[in-house]
Formats: C-alpha cells, sequence, structure tokens
C-alpha cells in the first residue's frame, strides 16, 4: 500500500467505524453484539495500520501523502505507536468494561452505541492529530479531540459527569482558542514571507523557513501555543479540567485520556519547539518548558499527598508525569528530550494500566473512595497486582520502565548543570511516591468490606491489563531495538541535526552496569548516561 | 473615507456589538446580539477584501455570514430560548466594570500590536488591536458570567477574534483552512449546547457556581 493509502486507512476505519456504531442503534436486538464487533473491528484494525506504518517509516524513514497534508515522521510515529497501542488495549478493555455496565443497568443500549461511536471518532481524531503536517489542520484535529471525547466524559449523565464534561469542553475549548491565535498568528508570519500561501501552512516548509519567521511575532505565539496545547496536555496552571474528566469518566476512556490525548497534545508543543528553537534559538522554549514543569510536579505533589479518591490521584499523577516532559524538554539537549520522549511513552504504558485496574476496583467496590476500598488484595488478587504494579511503577519504582525514563531525566539535568533545581525535583518525585505508596497499602491492604464478594471480574477484563504489564518490564529492562531507534530517531528530528550521530542511547541502569565492567568499549565510553551512571 | 479607515471603524463597532452580547440578559438577545456582531465581521471580510485584492475574503464573507450570521445563531436562539434561571442572571462584576475593563483589554492589545512589523497590516493596527482585544473580550465574557450560556458566547467571541485575526494578518490563505476552522467552531458550540441543556434538565441550574461538586 502507498503512505496515502496507509494513512487514510488510519483515519478512515476508526471514523467509519465510528458512523456504523452511531446507525447501529436501531438495528434492534443484535444490536449489542454487533456494535462490540464494530468497535473490535475498529481497534484491531487501528492497531495493525499503526504497526505497518510505523514499521514502513522505520524502513524508509519519514512519509508524506496527500500533498503537504499528513506526514509521519519518527516522532510522530511514537505517538502513533500510543494511540494504536493504549487504542487497542483500553478498546479491548471497555468491551468488559461496556457489559457489565449494560448489566448492571448502569447504561442502556443506546448509551453503548454512542460510548463505541465516539471511542471512534475520537481515535480518529488522535491520528488526524499526530499524522497532520498542515498546522491549521492539526489544531482543527486537536479541537476535533474535544469534541469527540466529551460525551464519552459525561457518558454516565449524572449530576457529577456532566459538570466534568461542562468544565471539559469550556476549558480545553477556551484553551485551544489560545492555540488557534498561536497558530494563525505563526503561519500569517510565514504567508508574508512563503510566495505560496498553501505551503506556509505546511509544518516541514515553516521548519525549514524558520530562521526567516519575525522573533516578536514568534516568541507571542509560543506563549499563546504552550497555554493552548499546554490546557489538553494537562500542564498547571491549566490542568483544573482534568481530575474532574478524569475521575469521572468511564476508566477505560481516562486511560486514553491520559495515555493517548495528553501526549497528542504535547506532540504539537514540541512540533512549535522545534520551530520556534531554530527562530529564537532554544534557551526562551526550554525556560518556558521548564517552568511550567517544574510548577506542574510541583502542584501535583502537594494534591497527590492528601487525596482520598483513587481516579482523582492517578490524575494529579498525569499532570506530574506531563510535567516531567516538559521539564525534560525544558533541560533539553540530546539527553534530555530523549528522556522527555522515553517519559511520555512510558508514562503512558503505566497510567493506561493503573486507571484499568482501578477500574475493576471501582466496578467491585461501587466506590473510589480511598477511606472504602480496603483488602483488595483478599477480593481480586489479580487485579490487586496489576494495580500495585501499575500504581508504583507510575512512582518511578524499578524495575519498571518510569524509573528508567525518571533516571535519564535526572540524569540530564544533572549533566546540564541544573543540580539543585533537579534535587528539588527528585524530592517532588519522592513526595509523589510517599502519596502512591500510602494508596497501595490503604487499598490492596486491610480487611474488605463485608459487602464486597471476593473474586475477579471476567478475563477480558484482566488480559488487555497482563499485557500493559509485560510491555512496561520489557521497557524497563530492555526496550525493544524498534522503540530505541524510534526515539533515538525522533530526538534527532527534535533537535534539528539531520542523520549526525547523537553520540547517546538509551540504557536502563542495569544494562548501564554490565557494560561499564567492558570498559575498553569505545560506544559505550562516549554514552553520558553510561558514563553519569559508571561515575556514580 | 479610505479603505483602511472604514475596516478600523467596523472594528471599533465590533467591540461595541460584543459588549451588547456581553451585556444582554437574555440568552435569545445575545443570540440576535451575537448574529449582528458576525454581521459586522462579515462587513470587515468584504472591505478588506477590496483594499487587499484578496478575492478569497469574499469566500470567507459568504462562510461566515452562513455559519456566524445565520446558523449558529439559530441553532443558539432555538436551543437556548427555553432555559431560564433567574439566580445566573447577575455578572459577577457590574456593567461599568465590565465597559471599563474592556475598555483596558482594547487600549492593552492596541499598545501590542504596536511593535508588529508586518507589511499586511501597517495601516490597519488599529483593527489588529480590536482582533486581539476581541478574544480576550471573550474570555472576560466567560470569567464575569455565572449563566453556563454566557460562556458559549464568550468562546464565540474569542474565536471571532481568531478569525479576524488571521484575516488581518493572512488574507491570501486557502479557504479550507478557514473551513476548517468554522466547522470544528461550530461542531463545539453545538456540543456546548447540547451539554448545557443537559445539565438544565438533570439540575435545574445554569449557574456556573452551583457546578461546584467536584473538587480537590
Amino acid at each position: 500500500m502507498t503512505p496515502t493509502q496507509l494513512l487514510l486507512a488510519l483515519l478512515l476505519i476508526p471514523l467509519g467505524a465510528s458512523l456504523i456504531a452511531f446507525a447501529l442503534r436501531w438495528a434492534g436486538s443484535a444490536t449489542r453484539a454487533l456494535v462490540t464487533l464494530v468497535h473490535l473491528a475498529s481497534i484491531t484494525l487501528v492497531l495493525v495500520f499503526s504497526v505497518l506504518v510505523i514499521n514502513d517509516v522505520l524502513a524508509a524513514g519519514a512519509m508524506t501523502a496527500l500533498g503537504h497534508w499528513f506526514h509521519l515522521d519518527s516522532l510522530g510515529a511514537i505517538f502513533l505507536a500510543l494511540v494504536g497501542g493504549v487504542g487497542f488495549l483500553t478498546g479491548l478493555y471497555s468491551i468488559g468494561y461496556m457489559n457489565h455496565e449494560i448489566r448492571n443497568g448502569e447504561i442502556d443500549i443506546k448509551a453503548l452505541c454512542n460510548y463505541y461511536g465516539f471511542f471512534s471518532l475520537f481515535m480518529s481524531t488522535m491520528v488526524l492529530a499526530v499524522i497532520a503536517n498542515n498546522v491549521i489542520l492539526m489544531w482543527v484535529a486537536v479541537e476535533a479531540t474535544t469534541i469527540g471525547s466529551t460525551f464519552l466524559v459525561g457518558l454516565y449523565g449524572q449530576r457529577t459527569s456532566l459538570e466534568a464534561a461542562w468544565k471539559y469542553i469550556i476549558i480545553c475549548s477556551v484553551g485551544v482558542a489560545f492555540g488557534l491565535y498561536g497558530t494563525v498568528l505563526i503561519f500569517s508570519n510565514a504567508s508574508s514571507i512563503i510566495a505560496d500561501p498553501e505551503h506556509a501552512t505546511s509544518w516541514m516548509v515553516l521548519v525549514q523557513n524558520a530562521q526567516l519567521l519575525d522573533p516578536t511575532l514568534t516568541t507571542i505565539a509560543f506563549v499563546f501555543i504552550l497555554i493552548g496545547f499546554g490546557t489538553k496536555a494537562g500542564l498547571f496552571p491549566m490542568h483544573t479540567w482534568l481530575p474532574d474528566s478524569y475521575a469521572e469518566a468511564p476508566s477505560p476512556v481516562s486511560a486514553l485520556l491520559s495515555a493517548a490525548l495528553s501526549n497528542c497534545a504535547f506532540l504539537i508543543i514540541i512540533r512549535y519547539y522545534i520551530i520556534v528553537s531554530k527562530t529564537l534559538g532554544p534557551a526562551l522554549p526550554q525556560a518556558m518548558l521548564f517552568a511550567f514543569g517544574m510548577m506542574s510536579i510541583a502542584c501535583a505533589a502537594l494534591f497527590i499527598i492528601v487525596q482520598r479518591d483513587i481516579k482523582r490521584l492517578l490524575a494529579y499523577s498525569s499532570v506530574e508525569n506531563i510535567g516531567i516532559v516538559a521539564l525534560a524538554f525544558g533541560i533539553g539537549g540530546p539527553l534530555g528530550i530523549l528522556a522527555g520522549l522515553l517519559h511520555a511513552f512510558n508514562n503512558s504504558i503505566a497510567k493506561a494500566l493503573a486507571f484499568c485496574a482501578s477500574g475493576n476496583i471501582m466496578l467491585k467496590y461501587g466506590t473510589r473512595d480511598m477511606g472504602a476500598v480496603k483488602g483488595v488484595m483478599n477480593v481480586m488478587p489479580a487485579t490487586a497486582v496489576f494495580f500495585g504494579a501499575g500504581v508504583l511503577a507510575l512512582g518511578g519504582l524499578p524495575p519498571f520502565n518510569v524509573f528508567v525514563s525518571e533516571f535519564l531525566v535526572v540524569s540530564a539535568g544533572i549533566k546540564a548543570g541544573n543540580g539543585w533545581l533537579t534535587v528539588i525535583s527528585v524530592l517532588l518525585l519522592a513526595t509523589v511516591f510517599a502519596g502512591i505508596v500510602r494508596m497501595v497499602t490503604s487499598t490492596l491492604l486491610g480487611k474488605a468490606p463485608e459487602n464486597v464478594q471476593k473474586g475477579e471480574l471476567s478475563i477480558v477484563k484482566l488480559v488487555p491489563m497482563a499485557i500493559f504489564i509485560v510491555i512496561m518490564l520489557w521497557m524497563g529492562i530492555r526496550p525493544p531495538q524498534p522503540v530505541i531507534e524510534l526515539l533515538g530517531n525522533a530526538t534527532k528530528i527534535v533537535l534539528n541535526k539531520g542523520d549526525a550521530p547523537l553520540g547517546i542511547s538509551i540504557q536502563t541502569p542495569w544494562q548501564m552496569i554490565n557494560d561499564s565492567r567492558q570498559t575498553v568499549a569505545p560506544t559505550i565510553s562516549t554514552t553520558p548516561a553510561a558514563n553519569s551512571a559508571a561515575g556514580h | 473615507m479610505s479603505g483602511t479607515l472604514i475596516v478600523n471603524c467596523l472594528a471599533g463597532l465590533l467591540i461595541i456589538t460584543s459588549l451588547l452580547v456581553i451585556g444582554a440578559k437574555k440568552p435569545t438577545s445575545s443570540a440576535l446580539q451575537y448574529s449582528l456582531q458576525s454581521f459586522v465581521l462579515v462587513l470587515i471580510f468584504v472591505a478588506l477584501a477590496e483594499i487587499k485584492h484578496a478575492h478569497e475574503l469574499n469566500m470567507w464573507a459568504i462562510t461566515a455570514f452562513i455559519t456566524k450570521v445565520v446558523l449558529v445563531p439559530f441553532l443558539m436562539y432555538r436551543a437556548l430560548g427555553s432555559l431560564k434561571d433567574p439566580a445566573a442572571e447577575t455578572a459577577v462584576i457590574s456593567t461599568a466594570a465590565t465597559v471599563l475593563i474592556a475598555a483596558l483589554i482594547v487600549i492593552l492589545s492596541y499598545v501590542v500590536v504596536g511593535h508588529v512589523q508586518l507589511p499586511a497590516v501597517a495601516n490597519l493596527k488599529p483593527a489588529l488591536g480590536v482582533s486581539l482585544g476581541h478574544f480576550f473580550l471573550g474570555l472576560l465574557c466567560i470569567v464575569t458570567h455565572r449563566n453556563i450560556l454566557k460562556q458559549i458566547f464568550g468562546y464565540c467571541l474569542m474565536e471571532n477574534g481568531s478569525h479576524l485575526t488571521l484575516a488581518l494578518l493572512a488574507s491570501n490563505a486557502p479557504e479550507i483552512v478557514e473551513i476548517g476552522i468554522a466547522t470544528d467552531a461550530i461542531f463545539a458550540v453545538v456540543i456546548m449546547i447540547v451539554i448545557a441543556r443537559q445539565i438544565h434538565r438533570t439540575m435545574q441550574t445554569l449557574d456556573a457556581k452551583q457546578l461546584t461538586a467536584l473538587k480537590g
């Protein structure tokens, strides 16, 4: 298949599935089976096409399709892997979750069709945000993700879910309107320099001509873009919609919002970071991302330590982790960027697992309150292990993947000479870890309430979580070569380095220990991360 | 009267109409005022098309007329007319204070755009200042009103502000750019209307202060 066909398939399959799911409400008694089948086909095909497309990017480099409209490079491919992979696993988990909700009368068949319809629509808009090369289309896609997911947040139609949906659409639409203003400023600026206005909307052309942009307008535009898309990514102080929406949405949706959507929004910030770094030099965008990152981590740490609601705690953990990603980009340099991209990937996997596991707990206990959820280990041992692993991984416990990326971010901070600020961020991360351990001990241990029946939920609700754990351990112990290659290429794109070697590679601390024994290996001795580990 | 003067005067009129949208008591009157304001925006597009010899702007004017003067106000008039909550009708600040803050916003925006060195807006700085100010007036409308329907209008005002900036700075933009933005904005407004109606049906309120069950 040609790149155009592949990317169009990725976009149109979930879009078509969404329309079919909406229409299936009139299918009578077969509705439930048919709509589930359409949903399953949609998420499976998106996963398959994502893998095919990413394989092509790995083999032949970036692909451009439909003139200048679509462009997928290694940077986009990482985020496409998240949308396709996490979309598939949370979609699979959704089937079990929604069947449970239908059986218990929490939602009706019409709401089920809406759920699957909006789920696919949401997937399609996220794919569009990742593959768009046209900057206006990027904005349209991010705004469309809000439109696609608002009804998912408000699915249950209760007071609190409607309140969350309202805050979500108003805060995100207003935030993203800032993003539009920033986009318009960059585009207007470029169209006065580039002869053909059609080309001034192309991100690739903007990167090539970034030096010609007006510095004042570019600075103002980046502020607007950081506020705009930062709102959607969940950066402090624009994060206020996030705990409400993540807590009120059905758990698989919380997982998808946190693992895929916030990263798609951050990808757009990275796209502009590349342009602006070329126009103004990296110092200003880095300082802004550093500040937003530190504030996000600090704010989240304070809320996590006192939180009593399981899903709200996980939501603040999302604020913290997107803060770490911003901090890594703020530190900059090859190691900082690489660590930031790896952390975005790692956090998504762990967060999706934690939200899915919290979904099982909610279905069983009927509450998210840590005061009422006790003894999960006795009631649902498998879910308890998944929940504990996911949540402790989020706190940065080895040997899970998040530990590796946090370690690299801290190393990058120290190497860049931000010693004191890095120490402060490590203290904040320790506070987060304390809050997380408190939640784990309080919910998994203790005596289960008497009205809660022992026994796991169905296997469909466990398999996706088992797969998440395997990926987490794999990424934590020995990350697979294709992922390392994608991350390396993506870092070069962000740094605008062309094909020049980066001089660093991703190694987990346990790999570094083995390697540092073989000190004669010249490729290892040029690796700053390995050097720093050897020096400790 | 030169073309640029007409555009600058119409831009001034835009601020007055947006104050009318913000100040109107009933959502139906806000919808009508919004339609009036969008009509002023359409006139600006037509005037700009003449000055800049940019025929794309005539197409923009037509799309904006269909979507913003007719479609969105009609939807809001029909869907929001039946929703009432007298408790939510008072603004957080008085009308006089709103006008004062609006004036400050416009002056500040004018000062900020003074530094922009693009030939496309050499004689249109007042209009550019208004477009930026208009964006923040929308934000002002959202933060100073308890009525959630007013927040929808605030979003529409912000969107009109960025639309005018786009027309002033990049009148040669491909038509598809404008259609994409307009379509998204319409969908956003439609979904806000649907959720607002659900909120009114479930909680019998339109007061943002009542939507505070979630916190911490």
